[in-house]
């Protein structure tokens, strides 16, 4: 990126305009194609839309509480453990569901205790071993896919569900300072 | 082609000397390196993208580099955003590239922006600027470093990475060519956007 600015800087040489660079470090190929301006494009096509700068956040939808929560179909605070609650229940408790919804690689670098992998990715091949009338704990990295597992238990008719707040990454810092964070 | 106003700025012994092997080199030459100390490129993003291009430019001669970043160093971030070291753990980004930036090159003058952009600030910022490189990590960020840029009238140098793959694309519809918006109209659902 540094030696097209240059590029341009200089006047010398063909620089990237027109065409898509795809760089694959694993293969270790370098593609190019062939970019062609979309006579329908909304900025720079022959009849713009956009004329000035607009609210680029609501463009690419980042979602709003309220917004989330008609998503969801669950009042988020209603379904959410702090990490402390769920440390006092697994010291209570003999027998707990606590499904870790992380994807393995995540798990061999850290997990808690009495937690079971079942992978957001492959969550829907889980469901029917869950036991609708058992409480059910759910918990990710930061708190987000706990809730994408959540949803999809929910839409099922589950209701008992607890999503750990902040997922194992609040855990790690409010109750096990010697767990690895990454 | 020349996508940028031939601006020259005269050369002093010292920038003479560190850019000699520049300036032995037929595409470049004197009037390349004064076109280089001339100019002025807005870096968007201190981080995985914007550290080697900021030490880059900087190493090259480009006379005035904005760097833009509103987050700070964390440990997570030095495996692979290179400005910075273990000591600047905590520090702001752009103050830890800048430093890393002059001591490469203290020639070169760094601008920096401790700011979010956003819509309100953009094209003030990228005014001021011959080109703007987009380092930036998210959408949002990408739509708007692509529509300020059409404004601006300036050419955008786009690049993105996803785990162990990139891509990079020139945008200046003025001129000829796409922008990002021709390729990607629409942005990926929020619900698909890795974290």
């Amino acid at each position: 990126m540094a030696t097209e600015a240059i590029k341009m800087v200089l006047g010398k040489g063909e620089v990237l305009i027109g065409r898509l660079m795809l760089y694959d470090s694993l293969r270790m190929s370098f593609k190019n194609v062939r970019l062609r301006k979309d006579p329908n494009c909304e900025l720079c096509g022959d009849n713009p839309s956009v004329h000035e700068l607009i609210d680029y956040q609501a463009f690419c939808s980042v979602p709003m509480p309220g917004d989330r929560q008609d998503y969801l179909g669950f009042d988020e605070q209603e379904v959410s453990i702090t990490a402390q609650e769920l440390k006092q229940l697994l010291q209570s408790e003999g027998r707990i569901t606590l499904l870790d919804v992380r994807e393995p690689h995540e798990w061999q670098i850290a997990r808690i205790d009495k937690a079971r992998l079942t992978p957001l990715s492959q969550f829907d091949e889980y469901i029917p071993e869950f036991n609708p009338e058992e409480e059910i704990y759910l918990y990710c990295y930061k708190g987000m896919r706990s809730l994408t597992a959540l949803k999809k238990l929910y839409d099922k008719g589950f209701r008992k569900l607890h999503s750990l707040s902040g997922g194992i990454d609040r855990w790690a810092e409010e109750v096990d300072p010697d767990m690895p964070r990454y | 082609m020349n996508h940028s106003n031939v601006k020259r700025e005269r050369l002093t012994p010292e920038e003479i000397n560190r850019y000699s092997r520049h300036l032995t080199l037929p595409e470049v030459g004197v009037e390349g390196q004064e076109r280089l100390k001339a100019a002025r490129i807005l870096c968007i993003g201190a981080g995985g993208l914007g550290s080697p291009i900021g030490i880059y430019l900087a190493a090259a001669g480009v006379g005035v580099i904005g760097v833009i970043d509103d987050d700070s160093v964390d440990i997570t971030n030095l495996n692979r955003q290179i400005a910075h070291s273990s000591g600047d753990a905590g520090r702001r980004k752009v103050d830890s590239i800048k430093e890393r930036m002059l001591a490469i090159n203290p020639l070169i003058k760094v601008e920096t922006y401790d700011t979010r952009l956003t819509a309100e600030n953009a094209l003030d910022i990228f005014s001021r600027y011959d080109m703007v490189i987009d380092g930036s990590d998210n959408f949002s960020t990408r739509y708007l470093v692509n529509d300020a840029a059409y404004f601006a009238g300036i050419p955008l140098v786009y690049g993105s990475i996803f785990r162990f793959e990139g891509q990079m694309s020139v945008f200046h519809p003025h001129v000829h060519g796409p922008c990002y918006r021709c390729l990607y109209s629409n942005p990926p659902p929020a619900s698909l956007v890795p974290s």
